[in-house]
């Protein structure tokens, strides 16, 4: 099953802002990108037309705080920009 | 003294900020409960057993009156390798007087907070915290609402592994790779009959899997099955570094992430009849702090108090993960440090005091006692090498095969002459298992 399928099963109420940024310029000079096979909800998608061949959608985001660490946080990094999303929005999970 | 809105405000309505306001409220202390869902339990996730002694003591009707799934009676634990598995069960009708227990928060933290409320807790759904600042005289915590400041005397910052009141702060230090884990998990419906049969389990009775040993020789990942009434829980959890490790080593020749491992896991021949079907209920993801106590970050300021996953207090045990519980012993050591300054008014030593109190109970004194274990479940011969001669070993014994081979331990020292660990890896690591457990 892709991540894709498994996202169905979750629910947002999708905030109008965006909680977490991605600064594509630092992307460009970034080797590894962790962020395409580390977040678990593939939030960053590898597109070749994409300055640093990034593109990230907030939508999907389950909140786990992933990014923050591996790219964040990591000052040979830096390009997430993290907070977490606003009152009442956001991912909803069910069975926690 | 100063006229501020509360005398504690409380971050994050899981089981640790929860039951800080809970004991706060029911000593008659003004107390806020701030949560960023709209209900209780809609942001959080756990793969893990309430071992529910602690809860027991705060709330002694608990196992009546919560919304619980299974009572755990059994534990296994499953070292894979290739297409056999090498398990150690125990189950014991005496852990039925423990009150041990599977959860799914979104019903467990909303029965916790309506709890707390009939006590008196204010509970305040649907806001954000940004920033915490404190004061000679008072803390406040700034929220994402209108008019959204609320002024105290102290903050206990229960808001998570990825804690704004403790980076806010800067109580925290800036979390990397090396400190957490990364969690996906799946929820199954299949159904309260079809558990029973799988797993063998009477009525209410619970059980918990362990696996490690997939893939051979990546060192910290593991796979859990928790039984639900009606669920499972299927999840898999490594350390930051390895997966990002094992996605640049392009492992299996495509870079197969956490999730991807899941997937293999569940088709796996040994794990397979117990999650087959197509039955995906929920997919969810979450870190888990992964701390030694030598490592564990700060948790406290003057006004400050940090408890639970916000604290990085949970523990990899290797059989078992232990953290709900610890969350819920330092919210209590949380508020009873406020109590203690109720009575003699200094709170610039409230997240001092309990920070000692949480030194001295038994979250810390767990924590302690298994502080090497972290640096011997990073050690890669644990999830391969010697999954391989155990099993080695059993083939030899069971397969009809070499009937002739005879004495067991000479199928042991062979299985573990072809293994790549040497007699001094075996000794040092015997040693330091004994050691850390």
């Amino acid at each position: 099953m892709s991540v894709q399928d498994s996202l169905e099963t979750v629910n947002w109420d999708v905030s109008e802002e965006a909680h977490i940024t991605v600064d594509n310029e630092l992307c460009v000079t970034c080797e590894d990108k962790p962020c395409l096979h580390l977040c678990p909800a593939q939030c960053f998608d590898y597109q070749e037309d994409q300055e640093g061949g990034i593109y990230f959608a907030y939508e999907p985001c389950i909140e786990c705080g992933a990014c923050m660490v591996f790219c964040a946080n990591d000052p040979e990094k830096g390009a997430v920009s993290w907070s977490k999303s606003e009152g009442g929005k956001g991912v909803e999970f069910d069975f926690g | 003294m100063t006229d501020v809105d509360f005398d504690v405000v409380v971050v994050g309505s899981g089981r640790a900020g929860t039951a800080a306001a809970y004991k706060l409220a029911t000593e008659g202390l003004d107390v806020a409960l701030v949560e960023r869902a709209k209900q209780p339990g809609m942001k959080n996730i756990t793969g893990g057993v309430l071992y529910g002694q602690i809860l027991d003591e705060l709330v002694p009707e608990f196992p009546e009156e919560a919304p619980l799934e299974r009572h755990v009676v059994e534990h296994n634990i499953k070292l894979l390798h290739g297409d056999a598995e090498v398990s150690i069960g125990y189950r014991d009708l005496s852990l039925r007087e423990e009150p041990n227990y599977t959860l799914m928060l979104g019903k467990f933290d909303q029965w916790f907070v309506e709890r707390a409320v009939d006590e008196g807790t204010i509970f305040l759904p649907e806001t954000t915290v940004k920033d915490v600042s404190q004061h000679s005289d008072r803390a406040v915590v700034h929220t994402d609402r209108p008019n959204g400041d609320l002024s105290c005397h102290a903050v206990i910052g229960a808001d998570g592994v990825n804690t704004t009141v403790g980076r806010a702060t800067g109580i925290q230090r800036t979390m990397r790779n090396e400190d957490m884990a990364l969690s996906v998990k799946k929820v199954l419906d299949v159904g309260r009959d079809t558990i029973d049969e799988r797993f063998n389990l009477d009525s209410d009775e619970g059980a918990a899997y362990i696996y490690t040993g997939y893939p051979e020789d990546a060192p910290t990942i593991g796979y859990f099955i928790y039984t639900f009434e009606e669920y499972l829980s299927v999840g898999a959890v490594g350390g930051l570094e390895t997966l990002r490790w094992l996605g640049e080593q392009g492992y299996g020749g495509t870079g197969t992430p956490l999730y991807g491992l899941l997937e293999e896991f569940m088709e796996l021949d040994t794990v397979r009849p117990y999650v087959k079907g197509d039955a995906l209920e929920e997919y969810q993801g979450i870190l888990v702090p992964e701390h030694s106590y030598d490592t564990l970050p700060d948790r406290y300021d003057r006004r400050v108090a940090l408890v639970g996953d916000a604290a990085g207090l949970v523990l990899n045990k290797g059989y078992t993960f232990r953290g709900l519980d610890y969350g819920i012993k330092s919210g209590l050591e949380a508020a009873e440090a406020a109590i203690e300054r109720t009575r003699d008014g200094n709170w610039d030593a409230f997240g001092r005091r309990y920070d000692e109190r949480l030194e001295n109970s038994y979250v810390l004194e767990d924590m302690k006692q298994h502080r090497h274990l972290p640096e011997f479940l990073k050690n890669e011969r644990m999830y391969g090498a010697y999954p391989g001669i155990a099993i080695e070993t059993l083939r030899g014994m069971y397969s009809a095969g070499s009937d002739a081979e005879g004495l067991t331990w000479k199928q042991a020292f062979r299985a573990f002459q072809q293994s790549d660990a040497g007699v001094t890896d075996l000794l040092k690591d015997g040693f330091r298992g004994f050691r850390s457990l």
